[in-house]
Order: C-alpha cells, then structure tokens, then sequence
C-alpha cells in the first residue's frame, strides 16, 4: 500500500524540527496538490527544492538533514506498523474533517492511530474539564456522554484524570465510541492499550496521537493536546474549569478562535472558575446540556471580583505580548490587587506565559498565541 | 569508482586483487545506490559484494542472517583483516550485545549482522531508529528466506520485507541467496519492489559427487553405512528426518566404533555450540542430525553429506547437500530411499504442516477475547506449542493478529477490523508442496544427470552434465546385506535403550531408561493390549526387557526403595510391574505414594504446561519421613512429557530423597517431538511398510481414546483402508495417490459425518472431497457402531 510505504517519508516531515504544522502543510500542499507527487518523489527530486518548491537554503538544509533520517525511520516505521499502529496523513480521506475544518493549515500534518479509524468521521462532542473535578462534574460528564452515545455521537477526551477520564469510561459504559487523544506519543501507549484492549479491538476505542510516536508524556504535550481535542469534537462541553490550566487555556484559545463552548452553570457555592467563562462568551448549560437563554446566575459578587482580577491578568497577558517585564514593572502599569510575588506565582501557572533572566531577574513574556501542536520530541 | 580503482581498494584491505564479473555487476549496482537480489551458489563470494561497499560507505551496514554460526565466522575474518564488524545474537549475552550496538551507534563498526528475530531486541529497536545511527546499507542474506514459496520460509523475515519496502529510493539493499527457483525469485522480487535488479549465477557444483542408493528397509541403510562411512574419507554429515533417528543412528555409530555424535534442535545450546565446534575441528567422524545443523556451519571441508531420508523438495536437497565441499574439492553425496516406505515422512510434513482451521478459530477467538502471551494462548487454547506458533505466524502474516513488545514480552492482540481467515493460500501452499515432491520423487528415479537435474529445476538451465554422478557414471550402488550384518544390527538394537533425560538443579532427580521406544517395536501393542484390552499384566518378557535396560543404564547402582507412579485410570497394572521389578531388584517396594487430589489423565492435554499444571501438587506421600535420605527408583509405564516424573521428582526431593531413578517400559516418540522438525514424526521410518498405520492406529489409540472408541475407530480405519485400495486399483494409482495415511487416520479419527465436517480434516481439499466425501461418510455411516 502507497501510504505504508511512505510512513518514513510522513514521519520524517511531520516533525521538521522548528517548522510548525503550519510551514509543513504548505509544503504538502505542493507537493501532493500542486504538483501531485508522492512524498517519496519529493525527497528524490531534491535538485528542484529549491526552483519547483521555492524553498530557501535554510529550508533545504532542513529537509536534507531530515533525508538521511529517513533510513532510521523506515525502521521506526517497521516497529510502529508491525504493532498494528497507523498513520493518517493530513492528505488522507481517512483524516478527520472536523479536525481539518477547525485547525485548517494549523491541523497536525499526521496522525498516528490504533483502532477503528472511522470513529473520526462521525458527529463527535468532547467532554473537558479538571483533573481535580468535583463529583457534581463527574455526574455531569457521565450524564452528557451517556446523552452523546445514545444519539451516536463519539465523545472525545484527553486521557487525563478527572473529567477527561470519566468522558472515556462512561462512553464506554453506555456503550458509545470515543476518542482519546494522548498527550504523548502512540508507542508509549502500552498500559492505555492493554487496559481498553476490548474497545479498540471492538472498534469503540480509537487512540489518536499528533506526537513522535516515541515521544513521553510532559506537560508541554498536555497543553499542545487540548486544542486537538476541541478541534476534533463539533461540540465541546465543559464540565469544570480552574482559573488556569488546561481547560482554562483550552476554551479560552477555542472562544478566540470562534468555537461555541458549553459550560456547565455551577451550583451555588462551587469554587471553579466555570461562570467567569461563561461571562467571556462560552453558552451555560445545565446539567442536562440543555442551553441556558440568560446567565442570570453570573452575578454574583464573588465571582464579580474574581472577574475583575482575571481582567487585570489579561490586561497584563496584552501587554507581555509586546514585551518583556519584570513582575515589579508590570504592577507599576497595571493595577493589581497582588504582589510581585504572587504575580509571579500567576504568570508562571500560565501555560503561554514564558520567562527569561536578564539582568539578574526574571523576566516575563508571551510565548505564542496558540499552544504549539507540534514537538519533535523524540 | 571505477572498477580499476574498486580493485586497487579490494587489494588493499581484503588482500585480493580482482573481482567476479558478477561480484563487479553487483558492487557497481550497490555502490550507485540499488537494489539487487543476488543467486549465486556457495563458495561463489556473495558476501565480498556487501563487504566491500561497507568498507566504502559511510556509516553501518546491517546485515539480516538466519546463520548464527556463518555470522560468527564473517565477523571473525572481517576483525582479521582489521574491518570493525560484530553480530548480535541469541549466543551472547544482553550486556554484550547491548554493547555491540552501543559501538554501532558510535559509529565504531561497518558491518553489523543480526538475526532477524532480535530485531524485537529493546535496544536495538531505540538505537536503530535514533536519528544519529548512520546507516549505510541493508543486506538479507538468505533471502529465499523472505519467500512462503521458499523452502526454508522465516516467519521474522517478514519484518524484514516490511522494512525493506519502507527504505528510501536510492538506499542500497543487498539480497543474496544460494538456493532460489524462478518462482522464488520472482517472489522476492515483488516482495522487495523497487527497482530491484536480479544477478544470477550458474549453480552447478562440480565437485559433489551424487548418489542415490535405492532400499528395502531401514536395516539396508544402516549396514551400508556401517559398511562404507569409515571408508569415505574425512568428516561429514549424516542427516535423518526425525530427532529419534538422529540418536538411533549415532548410537550405531557408537556401537561400530564410530565416532559420532547426534544433534538436533532439543539439544541445549551449549552443547550445540561444543558439537559444531567439534565438527569444525574434525572431533567427529560425521555428526547425525536433523535439518537443525548446517544453517550457517561454514566449514570448507565437509567431505560428504548423507541423507537417510528423503527431503521434501529437491531445493531442499540443493540447499542440505551444498554444505559439503565448498572449497571445491571432491565430496560425497548419498541420499537413500526406500521406495516402499519414505514418502511417508515427507509427506506427513507437507500435509501436516498446517494444523486444521477450527485451530484456527480457537487461537482467534482466544485472543479477540483478550490480549494474550503465548502462553496464555496455549492455556486458552489447549494447543500445542509448535501449532500456535505455525498458527500466529499465519495469522500474522495475514494481518488478522498484531505481535506488539509488552515491555520485554510479546502479547497477541486482534487487530480491529482484521480480514477473513484465508485458507485457499494454505491450499495452494500445499499444492505447490506437493508438486515440489513430485520432483523429488522424479530425482530419484531419474536416470539422467543428476547436478544437472538440480541446477534445472533451480532454473538454471546446465548446459553440460557433471560427469561425476552414479548416473554419469552408469554406477549403481547397491547394499550388500550379510548374516554377520543382520546379526550385528539385531544385536544392537536388543541393546539400545532410550534415555529419559530428566535431570535438573533443582531436584534430585538423575536420568532415567525406557525399555523401548513406544512405536518401534511390539513393546507399544503389548502395553496397549494390557491397559486397553483387558489383556492382564504387562507380560513377563517386557519385565526382562525393561530389567535389561535398568542393567545398562544403571549397572550396579544400589537404590534403597521402589516407588511407582499411582495410576488416574489404569488399575494395578503399574503397581504389579514395580513389585516384580523390586523382587527382581531385591529392592523394597514401597506402595505409599498416592495421589492428593483427583487428576485428569495426562493425555488430555495438549501441552507441557496444562500437563505440568494438572500434576502440580498432586502427589502425597504417607510416611513421608521414610523417604529422607533414601535413594528412590521411580516405575512408571509410559514416559511421555515427562512431567509426571518430574513433579515426583520435585516432590520425593524436597521429603529429602537423595536420589531419584525413573524406570519407565516405553518412551513415546511424542516425547522426542517438540519440534517443528518432528512434529509428523509419530510415522516413523523404523517401522516396516505394513505396520505404520497399525503402530499410528495404536499410539493414538492408546494415548487419546477410550477402548470402545479405539475400536470403532480402527473399524473405520480398515474399512476406508480397504476402500482406497480398490479405488486405487479402479483410477490404476498408488493408493496414497487417493490420500495418505494421515488423511486416513484424521477421517477415522474424526468420524465426520456431514460434507462440511469432512471440510474439517487435514489433508482433505475441497477437490478430494468432491470426488470421494460421499464415499467416505458412507463408509463412517455404515462401520460406526
């Protein structure tokens, strides 16, 4: 078959070091659009990189280092095919529209799958939220997966504890499909695939990873993760989310990107940060998933402050994206009711927060604006 | 580079001052970067047309070999002549070869060789691909072992295809092989793809001097090679089809002052690596063996190789006897054959080398139920090992099972959405089988050039003749049987007496004896006779034949107490034996060992492990005191797995037992096959022509049924015996033309009864059972009680 034969060749492009998916699937655009070649005539043709591709020597060295790679992978390949993984290049009728639809040139250029791969063509909710969640969250997940898998719609998670975990099992309780995306690469996978053996081999379970198969879970792979699972599910549900983390960034970077976001509406007296995402413009939903017309219960005068501080934080976030501050300089421009201290202790728990030493202090920027999707950790 | 300056290059670090125009062909082709499948007979060079590009290229090249041995010998002469080059393999130690492909990484070796299994090696799987690891080229040696159509087909060589086909355009791939028909050649090439190039060579070995000795029984092939071995001159092998044979043979030997030694793959591995070193420094006469040696024993002079079997193919034959001679000098081929009796064996393997679809099915159904080892597999399935494995390589291969690395241990798992078994690849395996047996069949009536005949069929197309064969030269030899020689063969094997090889670190249990094997003599029917047929006690000559063995293998040896196996079904049979045994032996006789729990009778199972698990714990012993310090000789019937005696003798040695000796009457010929080489073995050639299916009958019978059963099943047998001989006189064909013995013996086994029960039994088609199923289940209908 055409496409395992050019596993190394997917393999060795995917993970360009520095490209991003971005660069990667322009290139795959000309290679197989444009130009209709397969990936194994492109790295043939290497005397018409630079006049056919308009690719710069920078670029050329790049795909030439990656070249005398591809001996090596077509040995990773052998290991990762032979244990009954895949691949599904972004090119593939086989890769998901949903993801494709939402991520567009962004979308990762491979997947790497187990299972049954048309799970990903159908209508599909995700289900996000704390790994610490509250029991009433884990009740509210069980009650929208068991709601997704009667109307046959795969739910999608993450794999992580919590909400993530209660999404996967309680899809797999009432009998429903369901994604997990791994924060880490495919072939580490083992325990995962052991213990859901039965729903994968039974075509319910489909494990999708975007990273080097070999790739070991960190938390950089935790958050690069999350907008993969927003981006394959049509919908997405919140079940709890903190002020930071995860699902903070994750419905934050999908309510700049357009998606609608349902967030369960907390009872009285919940101490998460759910409200405070409604109020930026995600849709309550009650326990049911059915949509609340009003946000009447965003009102109160906790959360109001609490507002306000989360204002004051992206106030601050605006401004790292044009430089680079100390805690101190950034308390001199915006008002906060906090000290250096425990800004610091803030801006580090944020995941697109990056922090650099420069004259003997710390100091403070934005990384990028989305989480990055693609690490060529190995 | 030119050739000129290739040369210059060959003088200086290999110390020879041209190429082969075929080896130029194929190092001009490697050093541009192609692919190229190279058939060139032994002793023609193959290895320099990678061993020189190594030395050229950049980086590792990796050098896939079946031939541990042939592995350790290029590595040694590459060290000689200064090239960095190392293998990895089973023979070494993790720490070793962990540091072989540490070097490999440090770019410290050109030429890496390793075994296709070891590509599973954790190591090795995380440096290979590490983006730092230079490799240079791949090479497949033995490449015919890429090919299901080949005659030595390796199921790890499959992940060799794989890897092959995922290699960039422009990587340099070397396949070699000695031995490859033009089917098999074009297989490898559609297997391999991409562009690849085929240099083929001629294979004529001039220097083999062919013989076929045609005769009537086993006892002819023994007397001519007591009368002729010590006459050919220098050391060789003799090969046989069975394991059993193996020692049979060398036992002989031994008997006729010959030096030789027996291997076969149930021989530990050190002991294996002490014979081959033997053999290479001409310790031994000739070494007895199975097909297990010879893969990669690079000896130059092996002077003559000799088959007291018939293989199954005549590239098998190509393949076995192209070990002898390769420094080209003058050596001996013999191949015997009985035409009366040697296709069984051959046959049996070609028709029994699948086991039967509802096997299949179990090994499926086990693992989509859940991901399993292989032992979990063969406790699911109640299978026997050698089965599972040819049924796991074929599921494999099929796409339907997935092998993944659990940490260190493989596990089966179903891969979703897996295709259909499909068994019409199995049947045109078969087909494809059989034909390559016509052919050998065909070589030894042939009346012509018998190198010629080969090299033909190989599809080589020799234009000359050899002159050197007993055709060429109008030489028929025939066996000269003596009296003296008769007597001599009957004198040995009223002496020989099978070795239960039992001993252990862990207990105290020493090797024992069997009076027989169970199946090469009337010792099988007089057993069957006393459990099954209400025959009474085992009679007394088995009780002097068994007291015979105890002689010979023990001696004078003082044993303080006889114990006996207590029986799951058999009675008293076995405790009347061991009491006459002890008067014999003036030994006492002890009746205290008992079982603790109910057992299952061993038979039921299928494998070692649910055997060893049905034992384990099962034993009790009263007045266990009084057997501290005793030395305990062990009497049991039939010694099959040997896990009774071994539980007992785990057992007897923790209550302080100083010694343990078991004494059996009969060792099957099951116990000897664990092994694919022997899996149809139970046919065995000792037997005469008109026994076989008798002994098959009464081994299976004994070992599987109940007596009534056993009955029915032989009225079966001899009703659709009776019926193939008058259909092979009406179509004017041999009678196992219609089907063999096997087959036979499957169907009375069986007992089908509809047309897709039949579609069940090894060895019958859907075109046999269009054209004789009616017949057949009339013949059950009518003889089944």
């Amino acid at each position: 078959m055409k496409q395992h034969t050019e596993t190394p060749y997917w393999i060795t492009l995917a993970h360009l070091p520095k490209w991003g998916a971005e660069k990667i699937n322009r290139l795959v655009v000309k290679i197989v659009h444009d130009n209709q070649m397969s990936l194994e005539a492109f790295f043939q043709a290497e005397n018409e990189w630079k006049d056919k591709f308009a690719l710069s020597d920078a670029d050329i060295l790049d795909l030439q280092n990656a070249k005398s790679e591809l001996p090596n992978n077509a040995f990773l390949a052998e290991d990762l095919l032979s244990q009954g993984f895949e691949i599904v290049p972004i090119n593939s009728p086989e890769y998901s529209k949903t993801l494709k639809a939402n991520l567009k040139l962004k979308a990762p250029t491979l997947l790497y799958v187990k299972g049954n791969k048309q799970i990903m063509q159908e209508n599909s909710i995700a289900i996000v939220g704390s790994r610490d969640a509250d029991k009433i969250s884990l009740q509210f997940t069980d009650n929208i997966a068991k709601k997704a898998s009667q109307e046959y719609k795969v739910v999608v998670s993450g794999f992580a504890k919590g909400v993530d975990k209660q999404a996967l099992d309680s899809a797999i309780k009432y009998k429903g499909q369901s994604i997990i995306v791994l924060p880490q690469g495919i072939m580490t996978f083992g325990s995962g695939i052991k213990k859901y053996y039965k729903e994968i081999t039974n075509g319910d379970v489909l494990v999708v990873s975007t990273f080097h198969p070999k790739a070991v879970w960190n938390a950089g792979l935790a958050m690069a993760r999350n907008p993969i699972i927003y981006a394959l599910a049509s919908e997405i549900f919140v079940a709890q989310s903190a002020e930071s983390g995860g699902t903070w960034a994750g419905v934050i970077d999908g309510l700049k990107k357009g998606r609608t976001i349902l967030v369960r509406k907390p009872n009285e007296g919940e101490k998460n940060a759910n409200l405070i995402l409604i109020e930026k413009g995600a849709k309550a939903i009650d326990f049911e998933g059915n949509i609340i017309k009003n946000t009447e219960a965003v009102e109160s005068t906790q959360k109001l402050s609490e507002t306000s501080k989360e204002n004051g934080i992206e106030e601050v976030i605006s401004l790292l994206e044009k430089q680079t501050l100390t805690p101190k300089q950034i308390l001199e421009k915006v008002q906060l009711d906090m000290s250096g201290k425990e800004l610091a202790k803030k801006l580090k728990s944020l995941p697109n927060i990056q922090s650099i030493k420069k004259s003997n202090r710390i100091h403070y920027f934005v990384k990028q604006k989305s989480p990055t999707l693609f690490t060529s950790q190995k | 580079m030119t050739r000129q300056q290739a040369e210059q290059k060959l003088k200086s670090i290999f110390g020879f001052s041209q190429f082969h125009d075929n080896q130029w062909t194929v190092i001009d082709k490697i050093l541009q970067g192609q692919r190229v499948l190279l058939i060139e007979k032994t002793g023609f060079g193959k290895s320099l047309c990678y061993q020189f590009p190594a030395t050229q290229f950049e980086g590792v090249t990796i050098i896939f070999s079946p031939l541990i041995a042939l592995m350790r010998d290029q590595v040694q002469k590459m060290q000689e002549l200064g090239i960095a080059a190392n293998f990895i393999s089973s023979q070494h130690s993790e720490e070793e070869n962990n540091q072989t492909i540490e070097d490999a990484l440090n770019g410290k070796l050109k030429l890496l060789y390793i075994h296709p299994a070891r590509m599973e090696n954790v190591k090795w799987l995380e440096t290979v691909r590490d983006t730092n690891f230079k490799i240079a080229m791949v090479v497949v040696d033995e490449a015919h072992c890429i090919s299901t159509w080949g005659h030595d087909f390796i199921p790890s060589y499959r992940k060799i295809i794989n890897l092959v086909n995922l290699l960039p355009l422009n990587f340099p791939v070397l396949a070699t092989t000695a031995t490859a028909t033009k089917r098999v050649e074009d297989d490898i090439k559609a297997q391999i793809g991409k562009n690849i190039t085929a240099v083929r060579g001629n294979l004529l070995r001039a220097n083999l001097n062919l013989f076929v000795i045609n005769v009537q029984s086993e006892d002819e092939k023994m007397i001519w090679l007591a009368q002729n071995l010590e006459k050919i001159q220098g050391t060789g092998v003799v090969y046989t089809g069975t394991r059993v044979n193996t020692e049979i043979y060398a036992k002989w030997f031994e008997y006729l002052k010959i030096n030789a030694v027996h291997y076969n793959s149930g021989i530990d591995t050190e002991t294996k690596k002490e014979i081959e070193q033997g053999l290479m420094h001409n310790e031994y006469k000739c070494v007895v063996s199975t097909n297990a040696l010879g893969m990669g024993i690079d000896k130059p002079d092996i002077r003559f190789v000799i088959h007291t079997q018939i293989p199954v193919s005549p590239i098998h034959y190509y393949q076995e006897i192209g070990r002898a001679g390769r420094d080209s000098k003058p050596s001996y081929i013999v191949l015997f054959y009985n035409p009366n009796y040697d296709q069984t064996l051959p046959l049996s393997f070609i028709e029994g080398g699948r086991p039967e679809i509802k096997k299949y099915q179990r090994v499926i159904d086990a693992i989509k139920s859940e991901r399993l080892g292989l032992h979990g597999v063969i406790k699911a399935s109640n299978l026997k090992q050698t089965e599972i494995k040819v049924i796991l390589a074929d599921l494999i291969a099929q796409g339907i099972v997935i092998e993944v690395l659990d940490g260190r241990s493989k596990k089966y798992e179903y891969r979703f959405n897996a295709p259909d078994l499909d068994t019409q690849s199995f049947e045109d395996l078969r087909k494809a089988k059989l034909k390559d047996f016509d052919e050998i069949l065909n070589y030894l009536a042939s009346q012509t050039c018998r190198m010629k005949f080969l090299c033909d069929f190989l599809g080589d197309n020799l234009p000359n003749t050899c002159g050197v064969c007993d055709n060429c030269r109008k030489r028929n030899v025939q066996v000269a049987v003596t009296q003296g020689w008769t007597d001599k063969l009957a004198d040995f094997r009223e002496t020989y007496f099978p070795i239960l090889e039992v001993e252990n670190k862990t207990t105290n249990l020493i090797n024992g004896v069997a009076a027989s094997y169970y199946g090469i003599s009337n010792v099988g029917q007089a057993l069957h006779r006393s459990k099954y047929e209400n025959g009474g006690d085992f009679p007394d000559w088995l009780l002097r034949l068994t007291l015979k063995a105890f002689y010979r293998h023990f001696g004078k040896e003082k044993f303080d107490v006889v114990l006996y196996v207590p029986p799951t079904e058999s009675g008293n049979l076995v405790k009347n034996f061991a009491e006459k045994i002890a008067k014999s032996l003036s030994v006492n006789i002890s009746h205290a060992l008992k079982k603790n729990r109910v057992t299952q009778p061993q038979r039921i199972f299928q494998t070692k492990l649910l055997k060893t698990d049905n034992l384990k714990d099962a034993f009790i012993i009263e007045k266990p005191n009084e057997i501290a310090g005793k030395s305990v000789l062990l009497i049991d019937d039939i010694y099959d797995s040997g896990a009774t005696i071994k539980e007992l003798g785990k057992y007897l040695s923790k209550l302080g037992a100083v010694k343990v000796a078991p004494l059996v009457i009969a060792k099957t010929i099951n116990a000897d096959l664990r092994s694919d080489e022997d899996k149809q073995a139970i046919n065995k050639k000792q037997v005469q022509p008109n026994e076989v299916s008798v002994v098959i009958t009464k081994i299976e019978a004994a070992t599987k049924q109940q007596p009534a059963e056993a009955d029915e099943q032989i009225k079966v047998q001899n009703a659709l015996k009776e019926w193939r001989r008058l259909k092979a006189e009406e179509l004017n064909l041999p009678a196992y033309a219609i089907f063999h013995n096997r087959t036979l013996l499957n169907i009375a086994q069986k007992m089908p009864q509809t047309v897709y029960d039949l579609l069940d039994i090894k060895g019958l088609g859907k075109v046999l059972i269009k054209k004789y199923g009616e017949d057949i289940l009339e013949i059950i209908k009518q003889n089944k009680q």
